[in-house]
């Protein structure tokens, strides 16, 4: 491998960052925090703008040491990596001049909701336009800044269900589920940063700026996978399927020690049933599955052969009981062995088995670990030294890099206020005292 | 009235080697804001997305697929046998007129075709190469199998999704496809672009899915590493609100959410119910008392949704301040939904052989620039003599021993 193949991030931190020299002002939304995570490991200077008692996102469980506190939130600290904050109330008119005069500083804005707010404020992107021509003003709203809906309150759980993808997860016999980890405010930051990113590379050839707007709704969307144009193409809904396999080795199973997710037998994904029963045999688990009688059945279980089945339902009903009997000998043969076990064993015979993987799996998963995935990032004021889940992609000349955990609120108020927009220490003491910082 | 500014990625060619959902929907983003995209395909390796449910009905074929087509509009498709030992000159001639390449195998097809970062950074050195292997080009587990029906367990989403006294079946869709892993690829191709415009040097990126895709669920995996707690599943509910989750509504399988998250809410929903009696009690006027209290809470909330439609439900809490939705199948988002509606979100397409249908719009809106699906997803080959004619002008005897030699194929 040359030198520029990604192999070791060691030398990350001597390595030029890709977005150097942009400054990006992220007003904390909890929709656009990601998006502006992304663009600060990415070498961007991201400043977080923060009223005076912090974001909201400080409130979200889990706490560091499971002690609750604005300073000690795990997920506020994931998301607020390589950042710098300043608190400034924009409900006051001061407040408002210092965001106005940080605003001449900077190429991006990642505004969030409500739609028009900070326009209603006077401090939105039609009052920085004009002798900002080059701005990138993002807006991250659940259904963005026009339509019926544009108003209505878009906590996580109303973006996954009006996107049309939450009516795909579950079980028939209970509600649709959520995604885990608040997808819809990820999915909203990715595109945000997405967009931010085709905009700046206009403005930096061009001169001119422009508004990026993100529905989580839309956003969201493309997650539908085939349920949109199912019904497009077909007239058919898509709905949830719960764990109701038709093909033995096609669902998840329970093992020694968890679960584990098993496709076996669609042509085309890894090795074919045979294989499977084989493996099964070498540990005298195959029960009667070695006779010639159930060797031909195992020969022809695969989703062609079980989509030909449909147009004959008696046939189908007679094979379901087969089925059901391959299926008994899988779940005696999954059911004694560990999910890593499983897993490892299975990818050596080409068996697509995934292990239902836990964060305490994830955590000590042997893949993330033999390439130093996760990243060890310095808290002073604790003191600790604490792992971060790593990056999301490795660019070989120009890396994605935590360069420092999430702020305290406004730490950088004397570095910003003072120090970079000239603001004297009296008016600053006299901002603080009234509230403003 | 100031003049229409190029798209973002006018005049940047991207060659998508990629297939099935990751790579191919980065590259849709690509070529929505204007980049000139080229799928390279064969006959004999297609994209598996071409033979897949749903097709319109009475019509077959590699072109009809809806789940193929959704991710591949405005994209050109050439068709180039990889596995052809020849097919490499060709494939390089390409990579050399290109400003990124995509592809998402696992890393030893890349090694059998010849075309690693290292080969293809020979014939064109500021190449962006962009790889999505599931486990990455290195490490032990490197050459394991994976699909997206895989990479959701194995990534920490079925454990995490659905209801602790039920196995883990994931979120009914090869999630980590869709938005994570293309979005996260497109972001990095962005911030490896304006190395290349600042430095003349191109790169290799790898996004190995397994880390982009847990890199979506950091905070469960903190609280395991600094706290000791393995999070467990736990349907619709969350710490910090009560009632949250999906409620069964009037109608067939109809349902809508609700999510509060404060008393002030809380008193809304009530007023919006009529102030049932057992609003009233003590035990619900609390956030501590609705959680304590869940499983009630959501009986007697289910007992008032069930009278009444998901839509009126929602209009009619939102109207109020308090945070609820639709559970919305397709048939709501592409044909009901108001807001999709009037922000036009969906797209009609027509193409030569699935006909007129929807594709998803853009995933985000630039004012100045706005991303367009310039035309449907392309025909098998379809590209096929502009590119070997206009892009590459490769000979004409050339061009007749490649394609009886099925190369081109």
């Amino acid at each position: 491998m040359t030198a520029a193949t990604v192999e070791h991030t060691g030398n990350a931190a001597q390595l030029p960052a890709p977005l150097t020299g942009v400054r990006v002002l992220d007003l904390g939304d909890p929709l656009g925090l990601y998006g502006a995570k992304l663009l600060a490991d990415l070498g961007a200077d991201v400043i977080l703008v923060e009223p005076p008692t912090g974001i909201s996102a400080r409130q979200l469980p889990p706490f560091y040491h499971d002690e609750p506190g604005r300073e000690t939130s795990l997920a506020f600290w994931y998301l607020g990596t390589s950042r710098r904050s300043v608190t400034c109330d924009l409900d006051t008119i001061d407040g408002r001049e210092l965001f106005a005069r940080l605003v001449t500083t900077a190429q991006v804005v990642v505004a969030g909701g409500p739609p028009g707010r900070m326009d209603e404020l006077g401090v939105g992107y039609a009052r920085f336009a004009p002798e900002n021509p080059a701005l990138v003003w993002a807006s991250v709203t659940g259904f963005g800044e026009t339509g019926p809906h544009a108003s209505w309150l878009a906590p996580d759980l109303v973006g996954v269900a009006m996107s049309g993808i939450m009516t795909l997860a579950g079980y028939p016999d209970r509600a649709p589920v959520m995604p885990p980890g608040r997808q819809g405010y990820l999915s909203a930051g990715i595109q945000a940063a997405q967009g931010v990113l085709f905009a700046l590379r206009v403005a930096e050839r061009s001169g001119r700026g422009q508004q990026v707007e993100v529905s989580m709704q839309e956003a969201l969307s493309l997650a539908q996978e085939t349920a949109m144009q199912t019904w497009d193409m077909r007239r058919e809904v898509r709905r949830r399927q719960g764990n109701a396999g038709i093909l033995p080795g096609v669902s998840t199973y329970a093992c020694a020690d968890g679960h584990v997710y098993s496709m076996i037998g669609i042509p085309g994904f890894g090795s074919p049933w045979s294989v499977l029963a084989n493996w099964m045999d070498e540990h005298g688990m195959a029960g009667d599955l070695m006779d010639a009688h159930w060797q031909d059945l195992l020969g022809n279980i695969n989703l062609r052969e079980l989509t030909r089945l449909w147009s004959e339902p008696e046939k189908l009903a007679e094979m379901q009981v087969k089925f059901a009997h391959v299926n008994e000998v899988l779940v005696r043969f999954y059911a004694a062995f560990p999910k890593q076990f499983l897993y490892e064993e299975g990818q050596k015979r080409r068996l697509l088995i995934g292990p239902a993987n836990s964060a305490k799996d994830l955590v000590e998963n042997k893949q993330l670990r033999a390439r130093g995935w996760f990243q060890a990032v310095e808290h002073p004021e604790i003191p600790a030294t604490i792992e971060y889940p790593g990056a999301p992609f490795r660019l070989s000349r120009s890396p994605w890099r935590i360069r420092c955990r999430a702020p305290l609120i406004g730490e950088h108020n004397i570095e910003i206020w003072e120090e970079e927009l000239g603001y004297r220490r009296d008016q600053i003491e006299v901002l603080m005292s009234a509230g403003v910082i | 009235m100031q003049e229409r500014l190029p798209l973002p990625l006018a005049g940047i060619r991207v060659a998508d080697f990629s297939w099935f959902g990751a790579g191919p929907i980065a590259g849709l983003a690509l070529a929505t804001f204007g980049a000139e995209v080229i799928r390279v395909e064969s006959e004999s390796h297609m994209d598996g997305l071409r033979n897949t449910m749903p097709v319109p009905p009475g019509r077959e074929g590699p072109n009809v697929s809806g789940y193929y087509n959704n991710f591949n509009a405005g994209k050109r498709s050439f068709t180039l046998s990889m596995n052809e030992p020849r097919a490499r000159e060709v494939a390089l001639e390409l990579l050399t007129t290109c400003d990124v390449m995509l592809e998402n195998y696992t890393p030893r097809i890349m090694e059998k075709w010849g075309l690693t970062y290292d080969d293809v950074a020979q014939v064109r050195p500021d190449i962006i190469y962009a790889n999505m292997p599931m486990q990455g080009n290195w490490g032990p587990h490197r050459d394991f199998l994976g699909f997206g029906g895989v990479l959701a367990p194995l990534t920490g989403y079925s454990y995490l999704a659905g209801w602790p006294d039920r196995e883990p079946i994931g979120i009914g869709t090869n999630y980590p496809d869709y938005v994570l892993n293309p979005g996260h690829a497109v972001i990095a191709i962005m911030a490896a672009l304006r190395h290349r415009d600042r430095t003349g040097e191109g790169q290799q990126i790898e996004l190995a899915q397994i880390e982009s895709t847990v890199a979506g669920l950091g905070p469960f995996l903190m609280d395991y590493d600094l706290n000791g707690r393995v999070p467990e599943r736990n349907g619709n509910r969350i710490e910090y609100a009560a009632p949250h989750g999906a409620f069964p509504c009037a109608g067939e399988d109809r349902w809508c959410v609700i999510a509060v998250f404060s008393d002030e809410q809380w008193d809304s929903l009530k007023r919006v119910m009529s102030d049932p009696a057992w609003g009233q009690a003590d035990e619900f006027s609390t956030m501590l008392g609705r959680k304590k209290h869940e499983d009630e809470l959501e009986a007697r909330l289910s007992s008032w949704t069930r009278t009444l439609p998901p839509e009126d439900i929602a209009a009619t809490l939102q109207a109020n301040g308090v945070p609820a939705g639709v559970v919305q199948t397709a048939e709501d988002v592409l044909d009901h939904d108001p807001q999709l509606k009037e922000r036009g979100y969906y797209v009609y397409l027509d193409h030569p052989e699935a006909g007129r249908n929807a594709y998803d719009g853009p995933g985000v809106r630039l004012h100045g620039t706005p991303g367009v699906l310039r035309s449907p997803a392309p025909l098998l080959g379809e590209h096929n003599d502009y590119i070997l004619n206009d892009l590459l002008a490769i000979e004409s005897e050339k061009l007749a021993e490649l394609l009886v030699s099925k190369v081109i194929y």
